[in-house]
């Protein structure tokens, strides 16, 4: 596989007052379609990574970040933050977020919620939001509103409305937090299944290890350098070994 | 910008509470506001309109013997607040006898100078040399219409022979302008009379005896002035008596009471206004705003599936503007319906020109534009907490 996303001695910093936080990233590459989990304590800035990677957070001065799409002319993401008009556009067409909670809008019903990247990028595939909204078995609620939906439901409409407009990438942070195991687990394998057709690579961050060691994917961990200066502690992205590892 | 009006336009009104709280805030400061100007608009309107109806209101008279000339006059008309100026023979030779042309009966009637642009004849633009207008009251008592002819006599005590003047009604005067029988002629006309009663020769109207006309010197006792308008009124007659050293009769009193009046309804609406205003801009500014705060994971989200901040910012600011219209709506309606009591409240048959509340479309239109740019410019700050809105406060921050 191709690499699509390419970081390199990549990191960001975040200061309030005399405390502060660092999060650097030696080395990513994330290929198209493939599956990536991330996992790390908490605090360790598994958010801010992927706040960095979706581009939601101004990387520092240095780093690579850049996109590799194969198919097309490689493209330095970092330098997309010198003119922010145009960043909100290629997050909405390269990227597909799954919240927490779902993130659904609440005056939307379902099937407009999952609609609405396509129709923000300017691509309706009406055909894709049926068959994403049928397979992952939320026909029956596709009129309703958020409200009226159970927390499963609404996380499986978020990532059908990650997927509905064909991103390369899928960002979840912590997509099943709200649910039961059997729940989550059925959401994950959705999400991937899901994925799959649409050729989305998937990055997903969770806690929940055992959940993650079920996939076949290709595992990070953020962890804090043990010698970091009283009140400013810098966390360190490295490739993880498969099996059971402190989350 | 179309999926942001529409989905500006669904969060609106999936709380409908709120669009409801903004527009009974805006109704309940718009509609007082209105009755208010209404009335005031109703009552002045009807007491600068009786003032309007009667052109007299804007007459002014030179009082007692004075002496103007053709110069004079000349100079007065050349006045920016004039609208019309003639001059005036002398009080005493004021009164003549009409009768109509093969008619038998006569009437006396006061006769009074003319000319081209004097509204009191108006529409009539003006007289020429040999017509005059009549007051209904002549007109009716001689049988009397546009087109007749009449016989205008004159009878001096020291003159042998009556002058009888044949002049052709080019009008007859619209009920209420002139109380009484009155003719008014060309000035012409008039100081022929005058030059009948000092004694001289008139041969062309068979008055062969009296001194030679060309010796007579063009001198007049007085002149009527009207102004442009009811607040050139005061200024005009100050400025006659200045300049001419003459005492002037008007309704100056009068109608700088009503414009004094006018004045100070408008002072106290603006005053009220204003108040009002700002109280309504802070409820407004800290509503919209407190409402982005309320909505900002809804504004993220938006921002985090690629909706531009500056698309965002607009998000508040159209549901203003929406809020604005119907609060608009709700507020016209609600005037029209105070009005309709008040009118049927007070019955005071104030003026047969308007109601006691009177808003024009014009006005109305106006008012619409101020309060939407009002609204408008109240939602900006919520704009800019909009813009400041961070996407990845969705990844962030849990329900």
């Amino acid at each position: 596989m191709a690499d699509a996303l390419v970081l390199r001695d990549l990191g960001v910093s975040l200061a309030d007052g005399d405390r502060g936080f660092a999060l650097r990233v030696p080395e990513l590459s994330i290929a198209a379609g493939e599956t990536v989990g991330l996992t790390g304590p908490s605090g360790t800035g598994k958010t801010l990574l992927l706040e960095l990677l979706g581009l939601l957070r101004v990387p520092d001065a240095g780093g690579v970040y850049r996109l590799c799409p194969g198919d097309a002319p490689e493209r330095d993401l970092t330098a997309l933050w010198t003119r922010r008009g145009r960043i909100a556009r290629l997050r909405g067409r390269l990227f597909g977020f799954v919240p927490q909670t779902g993130g659904l809008l609440p005056f939307l019903t379902l099937s407009e919620n999952v609609a609405l990247p396509q129709r923000i990028c300017g691509r309706p595939d009406p055909g894709l939001v049926r068959d994403l909204i049928d397979r992952l078995g939320l026909g029956p609620v596709a009129g309703l509103r958020p409200e009226r939906l159970s927390i499963g439901q609404r996380q499986r409409a978020a990532i059908a409305r990650a997927l509905a407009h064909r991103p390369r990438f899928v960002i979840a942070d912590e997509p099943t937090a709200a649910l039961d195991p059997e729940n989550a687990a059925e959401a994950m394998t959705l999400l991937f299944e899901a994925a799959g057709r649409t050729g989305s690579a998937v990055i997903v961050s969770s806690h929940d290890l055992d959940l993650l060691g079920r996939f076949a994917l290709t595992r990070y961990r953020l962890a804090l350098d043990p010698d970091h200066a009283p009140g400013r502690p810098v966390s360190r992205l490295v490739a993880a070994e498969d099996g059971p590892e402190a989350a | 910008m179309t999926l942001l009006v529409t989905l500006a336009l669904r969060a609106l009104f999936r709380d409908w509470i709120f669009v409801f709280c903004n527009v009974a805030v805006l109704a309940g400061v718009i509609v007082p506001l209105l009755v208010l100007y209404g009335v005031r608009n109703g009552v002045y309107d009807a007491l600068i309109g009786d003032l309007m109806a009667n052109p007299a209101t804007l007459q002014i008279d030179t009082a007692g013997n004075q002496s103007f000339t053709p110069a004079d006059l000349a100079e007065v008309q050349g006045w920016e607040d004039v609208r019309f100026a003639t001059l005036k023979t002398r009080s005493l030779f004021d009164y003549v006898n009409v009768r109509a042309t093969g008619g038998r009966g006569r009437q006396e009637a006061l006769i009074a100078p003319s000319g081209t642009g004097d509204p009191m004849i108006a529409p009539l633009p003006g007289l020429g040399p040999d017509e005059v207008a009549v007051s209904p009251a002549l007109a009716t008592q001689l049988g009397l219409s546009a087109g007749d002819g009449v016989e205008i006599f004159t009878q001096a005590e020291n003159r042998p022979r009556q002058l009888v003047l044949n002049a052709r009604v080019a009008g007859v005067l619209p009920p209420g302008r002139l109380d009484g029988r009155v003719v008014m002629a060309d000035i012409g006309l008039l100081d022929l009379i005058e030059a009948f009663y000092d004694g001289y020769a008139l041969p062309e109207h068979g008055i062969d005896s009296g001194k030679p006309l060309a010796d007579r010197a063009g001198s007049f006792e007085g002149m009527r002035v009207y102004a442009a308008a009811l607040d050139r009124l005061a200024p005009l007659q100050d400025r006659l008596e200045t300049r001419f050293g003459v005492r002037t009769l008007a309704r100056t009193a009068e109608v700088t009471s009503v414009l004094t009046l006018g004045r100070n309804l408008g002072l106290a609406l603006a005053l009220t206004v204003a108040v009002a205003a700002a109280g309504l801009a802070a409820s407004l500014i800290f509503g919209f705003w407190g409402e982005v705060v309320r909505t900002r994971r809804t504004l993220a989200n938006l921002g985090l599936l690629g909706l531009p901040q500056w698309q965002l910012s607009l998000f508040p600011v159209v549901q203003a503007l929406v809020t604005a219209v119907l609060g608009l709506c709700v507020s016209f309606l609600l005037f029209r319906l105070t009005a309709a009591l008040a009118e049927r409240l007070f019955e005071t048959g104030l003026t047969e020109r308007g109601g006691l509340v009177s808003v024009s479309p014009a006005e109305a239109l106006a008012i619409a534009a101020a309060v939407i740019a009002f609204v408008g410019c109240a939602s900006l700050a919520a704009a800019r907490a909009a813009l400041a809105t961070d996407p990845a406060t969705v990844l962030r921050e849990e329900t």
